[in-house]
């Protein structure tokens, strides 16, 4: 702490002896900006905001309990050490004395961030509900080419990207998958893990660009942390599945670049294989000798097993006599793309789809070596293909575009693939399953209809008035009201009846709302004969006359969040406008 | 062949002139330097002068000094590169040979030379003339900066040259023309044709094309290697002890032998005992730390989890926001912002710009990568550890529910709420209106200088009084009995008899506006008021040194109080009617007064400042009581609460304080109804009504209940907007009817209003 004079037996106290700014600190810790920076990340430090700002409001302020934490943090040690061995190794190397130099390199003293994962994520729950972040990151390094100037190596980069696929292997395998949307910035995916809503970015399979504006050194701090804290949530997840992590691949396929299906094969194997014998896990943790056997004959065996089956893939999805407790939504999920068969062409994005297919159980192949079914396999039954137009079509396939999945995976039944299909123009628009339609005020055409065809799949009808003529309308939604039963016409009867009862009481209440406000405003319409009769304006000014009452705090919240409804209501005014143009553009 | 060099030839050939050069610069020197010393000698025997004997005998001297060194030379050099010297000659010949060719004529001089040299060194022997020989050899052999360059320009830079048709001087002075390029495709096809083309190399200097034998380019070969340039110099020959030790007597060194040559070192051993120490203790490892796995179990059982951590509580980063239907890559066409609107995005600052424009892709296959990704994901990161994180509770209401609950109007009735009549009559601006206590009559004063005295049920105009001034105040006395109109303007207050009442009342009325007998005014007083019969109107008027803003009567309508706002400490008198004299307040006014109000039952006087209100008790003169503290910027007026316990003010802000004076010095309740100057307020003296009128034309009505109970704090709730009058110039003044729940408004556009429930 800084020594300021002060009078004999006074304290310093209040907000100038709780916080110290950033240089404070910095000098306290006797630190440098750099390796303050690099503590504060992986500690999880943040500057806090004090009521009042002692030193002025230009500085970053930080909490003495948090700087005393760093204080007692024996990375810092380990940092000083790693910086004074590193002046030995620079003095040899002057010295010329290489021999020293590479003596000293090969015993460099190392830290690990384990315990501190521990620390700040004390649970496991605590740590999945921050993994977004961690996981946009690790996913855009998984695709950056790795760079000399930027100091990133191509271990990283290998390393993010096997991180990545082991996360989406366990997500692919769990179902855990809910949402995807493909979004110009990338492919957005969320999914729920106990209980947790977990969103992460993936950027689009093209090279990436560095740009000069970052320093790459906050973000490869962030990334250390980032990866060794998703090896242990990895680690986690494959231990609750009873498979050895880290998993040891097929080479043949990793060679082939299919690490996803690789590793799915690799768990789907293991797991039985553990299921099998669960002596495996058992001497994992016991001799190291022992271990070092069991994980050569783990090796073997999933070298072999799933090489010689081919239906590997279909095992992963049948076998969920395991799985005991689950959910409604996993179980939707699970069985959206059951008993399909699909197959990528070369141009579609392979490791997007080779995720999400599986994930919501669908049997998924693509063109090249290592496919588990090749192309003219007669039991495919939906072909991706991105292109304008197909080479080769059999006619037992349907040929669509992408964008068909990721929309059926967002709306949970499997839509009508017309207005997908190849060559058939551009796709409808794909609407971002994180938006809620109702709050946001308007509702796109197509989310819409998505809508309608889902209530005809749960075989209801919606209780809209405008909707019956459309209905008709649509051949899609006739087929599947023809195919409603009887017992499930009478329940939806019943569903209908309520819904009009609501209704009704709606109308009623409506009703007595409006004459609720004719008699408030009534009176003033009837007796202001002598002066201006703009009862509209009267009535909305009688209405706001209760703000004179209110205080000034309350009184400038209420503004601001008139004014925040004013702002939404006027860019859905926008939208609606632009689509009114186009409609009259069109007709 | 560097200009550098040929520079420094010339420096010696000076040097040379000057007899300071020793030896082999002075050998390589020789030919040119002979040539020079040729042609001052042909030029000296042109000139005819005999000066050739001194220009001899130089180079004598200079010779026999020479002629050591350049025998010893030749002898070690013949030594030491007997068998190089040959070969390299022969290959510099062979090599350079068109190199040389130019140099024809310079190796003709130097030949002339040599025999002139030798023909005046006659003393030199054979052994000379064999190292002059080797001299020349040497030449040619050890570098080619001996090779003289065609161009003489020296070390400048050549696009010096490059607009000349020539490129430079030869030895002569002449110029040196550039050949002609040749175009790309006979080059071309030069290389095509000659296989040996590739070992061209054109010399831009001399601007000649110089071809590089093969030897030459073995030479370079083994440079760039890094080796011996010449090919049969072994680096690694054997080492030849020239110096003989066997046959010599002495020994270099006759010092013994040391005896540590002898016995084991023991620092050696010291160093050898830590090591066999550190190894047995185990310090030194020879086999590599076990690696010990880098993942495993972290969370294991979650049941520790449940102690509490020491530290400050974690507050999670905010997630990102969640993309919405324009960010997709296929949107619907109505998210895509139309062209006007990018453009107009140009036009915004660069803040309010959408970071984000909507684009569509009509497949997927046509993304591109997205060129923020990597400055996106840096931001994040800059947020997540130098943003300050507070937790922040979202209020996600109605924002309806934040108005308070206020009890029904139609509860609070009866309350003015429509207009019931207009008085018209004047011209100018109604400033003022007051109402008789019987609310019978109202009285109104104008910027035209009328006053008007109205029934209130009619709207009959009974009375008008004409002044020259504009009226600023008029006030009915609050006595029925005694029907006295106060009127202010300028800097004079009239009292006029309104001729109402019965007969008894008006004797008694006429009797106090008696100006016949008006006493001598005290000499404190008698700078500021001097009381006068009014010949107008048969009344008394007193004339004040400042004019008046506001006059307020005692409830028991013998004290009136009038303020002069410019007074200062004088601002604000007391008169008394029935003695016909004026009085100072017996207390000292801090500020400028506003406007000053009666108790409506104690001996209290309020005095309005600017900022604040003062109480003083007029019993006890001294200090203020209490003072008010409403937080106002200007006050405009005020008004009491017929309780007395409650103040209401009126501010040019727009503001209102109502004051609880039982529960604090501090405004209990502000508000802010009104966007322009509040002119006026006015408490109804029965019923719990308030109002307030101001420059916007508009008069607020509240309800404003006050208990008897003194833990309930007042009711306000606001009632009723009333509007009418037009917005010139807005409401200048209101008041309560004294029985009736009515309220009267006088309008910048000379009408008075009254509204009526």
């Amino acid at each position: 702490m800084p020594k300021h004079y002060r009078p004999a037996g006074k304290k310093k106290e209040g907000n100038a002896a709780r916080y110290m700014t950033r240089s404070q600190a910095l000098k306290h810790l006797q630190v440098n900006l750099n390796l303050f920076r690099r503590l504060c990340i992986v500690k999880g430090i943040f500057p806090r905001e004090p009521k009042k700002k002692v030193k002025g409001n230009h500085h970053t302020y930080y909490h003495v309990k948090d700087i005393a934490f760093l204080m007692h943090e024996p990375l810092l040690e380990k940092f000083r050490e790693i910086k004074t061995y590193q002046k030995k190794v620079k003095k040899a190397k002057s010295k010329k004395n290489e021999e020293l130099a590479r003596l000293l390199l090969t015993r460099q003293p190392t830290y690990k961030l384990d315990r501190l994962i521990r620390e700040r994520y004390p649970t496991f729950i605590d740590a999945l509900r921050d993994l977004d972040d961690c996981l946009t990151m690790v996913h855009l390094f998984a695709v950056l080419p790795a760079s000399d100037r930027e100091n990133l190596e191509v271990k990283r980069v290998h390393n993010c990207r096997r991180l990545t696929h082991e996360w989406q292997a366990y997500i692919s395998r769990c179902h855990a998958l809910r949402k995807v949307f493909v979004s110009v910035k990338g492919i957005y995916y969320q999914a729920e893990l106990e209980g947790q809503k977990i969103t992460w970015l993936t950027p689009h399979a093209i090279q990436q660009v560095f740009t000069n504006d970052v320093d790459f050194g906050v973000l490869l701090t962030f990334l250390e942390f980032y990866e060794t804290l998703l090896a242990f949530i990895n680690f986690k997840l494959y231990h609750s599945l009873n498979v050895k992590y880290p998993p040891i691949l097929d080479s043949r396929l990793e060679a082939l670049a299919a690490d996803l299906y690789a590793l799915s094969r690799y768990i789907d194997a293991s797991s039985r294989g553990m299921a099998v014998e669960p002596k495996v896990d058992a001497s994992s943790s016991s001799q190291s000798n022992d271990r070092e056997e069991s994980e050569l004959r783990l090796a073997q065996l999933q070298h072999q097993l799933p090489s010689s089956e081919p239906g590997a893939l279909m095992h992963l999805v049948a076998d969920n006599n395991k799985e005991v407790e689950e959910d409604e939504e996993t179980r939707v999920c699970k069985s959206l793309f059951k008993d399909l068969k699909f197959f990528l062409s070369r141009e579609v994005p392979r490791e997007s789809l080779l995720f999400v297919l599986p994930a919501f159980g669908g049997m998924v192949s693509w063109e090249g070596e290592g496919a588990p079914f090749k192309e003219d396999d007669e039991s495919i039954t939906h072909h991706i293909i991105d292109k304008p137009s197909a080479g080769h079509v059999y006619l037992s396939r349907v040929y669509v575009q992408p964008q068909w999945i990721y929309d059926c995976v967002n709306a949970r039944i499997i839509l009508p693939t017309e207005k997908y299909l190849v060559g058939s123009r551009i796709p409808p628009p794909h609407l971002s399953p994180f938006v809620d339609n109702e709050a946001e005020g308007y509702v796109p055409d197509y989310a819409e209809t998505i809508k309608r065809l889902q209530a005809a799949a749960r075989n209801e009808v919606l209780p809209l008035p405008g909707v019956g003529k459309e209905d008709l309308e649509d051949p899609q939604n006739l087929l599947y009201a023809g195919v409603m039963s009887r017992a499930e016409e009478a329940e939806a009867a019943k569903n209908k009846k309520k819904m009009a009862a609501q209704e009704k009481q709606y109308h009623e209440e409506l009703k007595m709302e409006i004459t609720a406000s004719k008699d408030v405003v009534a009176p003033v319409v009837t007796e202001d004969e002598e002066s201006v009769p703009d009862a509209m304006q009267i009535a909305q000014e009688n209405a706001d006359m209760s703000t004179v009452l209110m205080s000034r705090k309350k009184r400038k919240l209420y503004e601001a969040m008139k004014i925040g409804q004013k702002k939404k209501k006027a860019s859905v005014e926008l939208i609606e406008q632009r689509k009114k143009k186009l409609n009259d553009a069109q007709s | 062949m560097t200009k550098k060099k040929k520079g420094a030839n010339e420096d010696k050939i000076i040097e040379t002139k000057s007899k300071t050069v020793s030896g082999k610069s002075q050998k390589q020197k020789k030919p040119v330097e002979i040539e020079e010393s040729l042609k001052e000698e042909d030029l000296l025997q042109e000139s005819g002068t005999d000066s050739d004997y001194d220009g001899d005998s130089l180079p004598e001297s200079l010779d026999s000094d020479d002629f050591d060194s350049d025998f010893f030379d030749s002898e070690y050099d013949g030594t030491q590169e007997g068998t190089e010297d040959g070969d390299v000659e022969f290959s510099e010949d062979d090599v350079l040979g068109n190199l040389l060719e130019h140099e024809g004529s310079i190796d003709n001089v130097d030949d002339e030379e040599s025999e002139q040299v030798e023909s005046d060194n006659g003393e030199e022997d054979g052994s000379d003339e064999g190292s002059e020989r080797d001299e020349a050899v040497e030449e040619s052999d050890s570098s080619e900066d001996e090779v003289p360059s065609r161009n003489t320009v020296g070390d400048v830079p050549l696009e010096w040259y490059k607009d000349e048709k020539h490129i430079g001087y030869d030895i002569t002075g002449k110029k040196i023309t550039k050949k002609e390029k040749q175009d790309k495709l006979d080059s071309f096809l030069a290389t095509m044709d000659d296989s040996k083309n590739w070992r061209k190399i054109y010399d831009e200097y001399n601007d000649e094309e110089v071809e590089l034998t093969k030897e030459e380019c073995n030479l370079m070969r083994r440079i760039l290697k890094g080796e011996a340039p010449h090919a049969d110099f072994d680096p690694y020959a054997p080492y030849v002890d020239w110096f003989k030790w066997d046959d010599s007597i002495h020994p270099l060194s006759s010092a013994p032998e040391p005896k540590r040559r002898f016995i084991p070192s023991k620092w050696e051993a010291k160093k050898v005992l830590k090591l066999v120490r550190a190894i047995r203790k185990g310090l030194i490892k020879f086999d590599k730390p076990e690696e010990e796995p880098n993942v495993y179990l972290l969370w294991g059982d979650d049941s520790t989890s449940d102690q509490k951590s020491k530290h400050l509580t974690y507050i999670p980063p905010p997630k990102l926001k969640l993309p919405g239907h324009d960010e997709s890559y296929n949107p619907s066409l109505e998210y895509i912002p139309t062209e006007e609107e990018k453009a107009s995005y140009e036009l915004m600052y660069e803040e309010d710009r959408p970071k984000f424009i909507p684009k569509r892709f009509t497949s997927l296959r046509s993304i591109p990568a997205y060129e923020n990704a990597l400055k996106e994901s840096f931001e994040r990161c800059l947020d997540l550890y130098l943003c300050p994180r507070v937790r922040k509770k979202r209020i996600n209401i109605d924002p309806e529910s934040l108005k308070p609950k206020l009890p029904s109007r139609k509860d609070l009735r009866p309350y003015p709420n429509s207009c019931y009549l207009e008085y018209k009559g004047h011209t100018g601006a109604v400033t003022t209106i007051s109402t008789d206590s019987s609310g019978e009559w109202i009285a109104s004063g104008s910027t035209d200088g009328s006053v008007r005295m109205w029934e209130v049920e009619t709207g009959r105009c009974l009375k008008v009084w004409q002044f020259d001034e504009a009226i600023m105040c008029v006030a009915w006395n609050p006595l029925s009995r005694l029907p006295v109109l106060a009127v202010a303007m300028g800097r004079d207050l009239f009292f006029l008899n309104t001729e109402l009442g019965t007969d008894e009342e008006q004797e008694i009325t006429k009797e106090r506006l008696h100006s016949g007998n008006i006493p001598e005014p005290e000499a404190s007083v008698a700078a500021i008021v001097t009381w006068l019969p009014d010949e107008l109107y048969g009344g008394i008027k007193i004339r004040h040194f400042k004019s008046i803003s506001s006059i307020d009567w005692h409830r028991k309508g013998d004290y009136l109080s009038t303020v002069m706002a410019s007074g200062e400490t004088r601002g604000v008198v007391l008169h008394q009617l029935s003695k016909q004299k004026t009085q100072r307040l017996p207390f000292k006014i801090r500020g400028l007064p506003v406007c000053t109000l009666f108790h409506p039952s104690l001996s209290y006087f309020f005095v309005a400042t600017r900022k604040d209100v003062r109480v003083y008790n007029l019993l006890k003169p001294g200090e203020a009581t209490k003072k008010l503290e409403t937080g106002l910027r200007e006050i405009s007026s005020m008004a009491i609460h017929p309780g007395g316990d409650n103040l209401i003010v009126g501010s040019k802000e727009g503001k209102m304080c109502w004051f609880d004076m039982d529960l604090s010095s501090k405004p209990y309740k502000t508000l802010k109804n009104h966007p322009k100057d509040i002119t006026n307020v006015a408490v109804h003296r029965s019923y719990p009504l308030f109002a307030s009128c101001s420059e916007d034309s508009t008069a607020y009505v509240f309800h404003g209940m006050v208990y008897n109970d003194l833990n309930q704090n007042p009711l306000i709730v606001p009632l009723e907007i009333l509007r009418g009058h037009s917005s010139k110039g807005g409401v200048l003044d209101c008041k309560f009817h004294p029985r009736q729940p009515w309220l009267f408004t006088a309008g910048a556009d000379s009408i008075i209003k009254l509204y009526c429930h």
